[in-house]
């Protein structure tokens, strides 16, 4: 059916509400409480519009289409209706803009500026209530800011259904709050922080690291499980890299929010994809070793193509953390000559969601996918490892006991085992140090972009490979220098 | 009730026909008055389409306060749907009114046989009656006569010996005026906070648990025993025309004998003051009169010169008749101060839902208290009429009309009392009243 919104007559959908029409053809109606994947508040008053033939304005949030309905968002009451409830909606906020880690990316502060009255009506003292305060281990609340549009509230209630939050207390004293303070944490519970429209919710993690508008986000694929949610890494812009900030905080992964995906996320993540910029400051291995001596990346790779020509028996464990083109890299330049065995590299932790029926996946890994679809997906049994004398181990592995005698050549980026120093250890890059593509579960590519430069004495996976490649190459020529 | 006590017992009334005495609301008292014989009579000779069709004939329109045709409520029912409710309205908690109080103390049975020719009517198997919490008697008397009912084979199963059915649930309110809106209601009635819910769908379509359910006040429900019993047309030929049958006023404020009076609509406002009431107390001059409960606008003793007691006469008058509780005024009564206690009640009664009402009944409040205590600024009056403008018409449900409509109604017809109380940080009518 046909609408007119304004001068411009757009298709709409049977069922469809006027903002969601609007939305979809891209014209603008304000919006707080509104949100595609939550029920129908109507309670901000924020997107009133007028129809021709009702007296009254209507919200456009929870007004069916019907055809030939005409819409104005121009007209002189909507304009007046809008510059109304901005007021409303002022009238007790404390504006403290200037110490709110919302600012910069805030709708209150956004259609104040757009639809806010010239100046305020108010003479009285603003009422207070409850300023900065720890909602969970991981979510800040300021009650002044707060809008009341609800949005957190039905979002624990419908989408993560753990009924954490809810609105307590009537009228003006109305307050968000966490219902039962001794209650398990929502594991999606950092998802309000993103949809709440002022800065009343704030990351406990990313309060005061910085204003948003020196940072930038770059498109990348959280790597927490197989589920492969799109997210934003956010690192500072580059013209805001300053000398005096010091190496640190201009090379740093400042915080992670959703990068929407229909096909794969929505507009979800759960709180270990929050974190997946803290992954940046975990302790790793900056520098290869060959045993217990450390070495440069060429004497590595050197002894590692020694130790590859001599075995008669190779067996390779593929991680379960690599990109595609990482594993492509692999099956063309050594997969011929190790038998290729498959694991899942991460595991579920103590304290960890293990799986859900809503994102969360029990396999850890972000392309078991991309494993399986190249090399099968034969795991290593203590009884084939005796049957190998040399073990390329690609990713965290823990377990070098079940290995005896055998050589072994580890890849990772993280410290390798205390106790048998492996023959030879090469540092990699970290997920957000490249570019590449992982399939998650269902087998859809989802592409990361790089988003820091890796350390100077770590190696991409891909080029380790491709060198040892033509090392190996080169000895084949050569037979009787092995 | 003195008003009550004074009037003639004229057997004609729909509520006041009989006299009150100390076991007059007792199921014996009803059925020697002929109570229940309607819901006989439409078990027995009517189909539950006729009912709808009698009442639907005798205009008869809610009494709440907004005044909606129940004959069209009802039809928006889905009569085919496997789950109807009914629920009655008794969370009467308009500032002025206290009507549905008189029914319940002194009808019950009469509301009773009039949810159950609705439920009839309606095809609902359950019905339910929300009461306001701070009801004391009137709760002990509706369960006492619901008891009664269901010993004498009036509710439950097998009403009357037919197969008709309909079970009525008594429940109390947890104290908050919005939840005598008819959705916030029904989200009280499943358990859930006292928000109303956003229209469309309305309740008639989906209602209590997603069923469709029917909202009516008390008042209206107790009609229907009447229009079944005498027809449709019968109550229709009662008092005005376009706004017919009898309604009960409460009549507070300054009058002489205060109190709850049946009368037909169309009845004079003034003949209803200075006659039934007996005049202003301490025969003052008229000043004002609230008509229809405290949101309804307020009108001046001029206006209500040619007033009579229905919606349309009063509608033309630019007000209400609201739930049928008037507030009378009398001269020297400060205006400012009035209007403060009504802003008072507001703010505390906002549910805080949606914006406009939750931040503007504060605001009106804030101003006015400002403006009370002597610290009222020229700018305050401004924003006194802009702000129940940003209010009026914008705001979820109807209680922020409610706030909006007396402030504004206020600020027009008595506007120089709050620029005087501005300027001067006094009132215009301080110690007046008393005098």
């Amino acid at each position: 059916m046909e609408i007119t919104i304004d001068d411009r007559t757009i298709e709409a959908n049977r069922g469809e509400s006027v903002l969601q029409a609007a939305m979809r053809h891209g014209i603008e109606i304000p919006h707080f409480c509104y949100h595609p994947r939550l029920s129908i508040a109507g309670s901000c008053r924020i997107c009133l519009v007028k129809v021709e033939g009702v007296p009254k304005l209507m919200p456009a949030c929870n007004l069916s289409v019907a055809p030939n309905m005409k819409v104005s968002t121009l007209a002189p009451e909507v304009g007046r209706a809008r510059e109304q409830v901005m007021q409303f909606l002022m009238l007790n906020h404390p504006v403290d803009c200037g110490i709110c880690d919302k600012a910069g990316e805030c709708r209150l502060q956004d259609y104040e500026f757009a639809f806010g009255p010239p100046r305020s009506r108010s003479l009285d003292a603003k009422h207070h209530k409850r300023k900065l305060h720890d909602l969970s281990p991981r979510i800040q609340l300021d009650n002044e800011r707060c809008i009341l549009c609800s949005r957190c509230v039905r979002f624990t209630r419908e989408i993560s259904k753990s009924n954490m939050l809810g609105i307590v207390e009537r009228g003006a004293h109305a307050v968000v709050e966490r219902l039962d303070p001794e209650s398990v944490d929502d594991a999606y519970s950092d998802n309000v922080i993103g949809i709440c429209p002022t800065g009343a919710l704030l990351s406990r993690d990313f309060l005061y690291q910085s204003r948003v508008w020196f940072l930038e986000p770059v498109r990348s694929v959280c790597t927490g499980c197989s589920r492969g949610c799109s997210i934003d890494l956010w690192r500072r812009k580059k013209e805001w890299r300053l000398r005096s900030l010091g190496e640190e905080r201009n090379n740093m992964l400042y915080r992670v929010t959703v990068h929407e995906n229909p096909e794969i996320n929505g507009p979800w993540l759960c709180n270990k994809g929050f974190d997946q910029h803290k992954l940046a400051t975990r302790e790793r291995t900056l520098s290869p070793t060959l045993g217990d001596v450390p070495a440069s990346i060429g004497q590595a790779i050197a002894r590692a193509r020694e130790l590859i020509a001599a075995a008669r028996s190779p067996a390779a464990l593929v991680s379960a953390q690599a990109s595609n083109e990482e594993l492509d890299a692999f099956k063309a330049a050594l997969g011929e000559r190790f038998r290729v065995y498959a694991r899942e590299d991460s595991v579920a932790q103590p304290e960890e969601v293990v799986e859900d029926d809503f994102l969360i996946k029990a396999d850890k890994n972000p392309n078991s996918y991309g494993v399986r679809e190249r090399f099968g997906w034969k795991a290593l049994a203590a009884a084939d490892a005796q049957a190998h004398d040399l073990f390329l181990v690609w990713g965290d592995w823990g377990d070098y006991a079940m290995f005896g005698r055998a050589r072994v050549i580890h890849l990772s980026s993280f410290a390798p085992q205390r106790d048998r120093r492996p023959d030879v250890h090469i540092p990699l890059s970290m997920t957000f140090e490249r570019s590449g593509t992982f399939c998650n579960f269902e087998g859809k590519p989802n592409r990361f972009e790089k988003v820091l430069d890796k350390p100077p004495l770590v190696e991409h996976a891909a080029d380790v490979f491709a060198q040892l490649e033509a090392e190996l190459a080169v000895l084949q020529r050569l037979p009787e220098a092995s | 009730m003195s008003g009550q006590a004074a009037q003639d017992v004229r057997t004609e009334n729909v509520f006041m026909s009989f006299a009150v005495t100390s076991d007059s609301h007792t199921l014996d008292a009803y059925r020697a008055r002929g109570g229940y014989e309607a819901l006989g009579k439409a078990l027995r000779t009517m189909q539950p389409g006729d009912v709808e069709r009698e009442v639907t004939a005798s205009g008869l329109r809610g009494r709440g306060g907004a005044n909606f045709p129940v004959g069209s409520k009802w039809s928006f029912v889905n009569k085919e749907s496997p789950v109807v409710y009914l629920c009655c309205n008794a969370d009467e908690g308009e500032p002025g009114t206290f009507k549905d109080r008189w029914i319940l103390e002194h009808v019950p049975h009469q509301l009773v046989e009039g949810i159950l020719l609705a439920a009839f009517a309606l095809h609902a198997r359950h019905a339910f009656v929300y009461i306001r919490g701070e009801f004391d008697l009137a709760l002990r008397r509706l369960r006492g006569a619901l008891d009664e009912a269901r010993a004498a084979g009036l509710v439950g199963e097998h009403i009357l010996g037919s197969a008709f059915a309909c079970d009525v649930v008594v429940h109390r309110g947890g104290g908050a005026y919005v939840c005598g809106e008819e959705s916030s209601l029904i989200n009280s009635l499943e358990g859930k906070k006292g928000y109303p819910r956003n229209k469309p769908p309305f309740p008639a379509v989906k209602g209590f648990y997603g069923a469709p359910t029917v909202v009516n006040n008390v008042e209206t429900l107790a009609n229907v025993p009447w229009i079944v019993a005498r027809g449709g047309a019968a109550y229709a030929a009662l008092g005005n025309k376009a706004n017919p049958g009898h309604r009960l006023f409460g009549v507070s404020g300054h009058v002489n004998k205060p109190g709850l009076y049946e009368l037909p609509t169309g009845y004079p406002m003034k003949k209803l003051i200075f006659e039934d009431c007996g005049g202003i107390l301490g025969g003052k001059p008229l000043k004002a009169v609230i008509p229809g409960g405290s949101s309804t606008p307020v009108l001046t003793a001029g206006e209500i010169e040619a007033l009579t007691l229905d919606a349309p006469s009063l509608q033309q008058a630019g007000s209400m008749l609201g739930s049928g509780g008037l507030i009378v005024i009398a001269e020297g009564t400060c205006m400012v101060r009035l209007l403060q206690v009504l802003t008072r009640f507001y703010r505390h009664e906002s549910c805080g839902q949606c914006t406009p009402c939750r931040e503007g009944t504060a605001w009106m409040d804030d101003i006015l208290a400002r403006v009370v205590d002597g610290r009222g600024q020229a700018a305050d009056l401004a924003s006194l009429q802009e702000v129940p403008e940003g209010i009026l018409g914008n705001t979820l449900c109807a209680l922020g009309d409610a706030a909006a409509m007396p402030v504004l109604s206020f600020m027009k017809k008595f506007r120089n009392e709050f620029e005087y109380f501005v300027a001067n940080r006094r009132s215009l009518n301080d110690g007046r009243l008393e005098a």
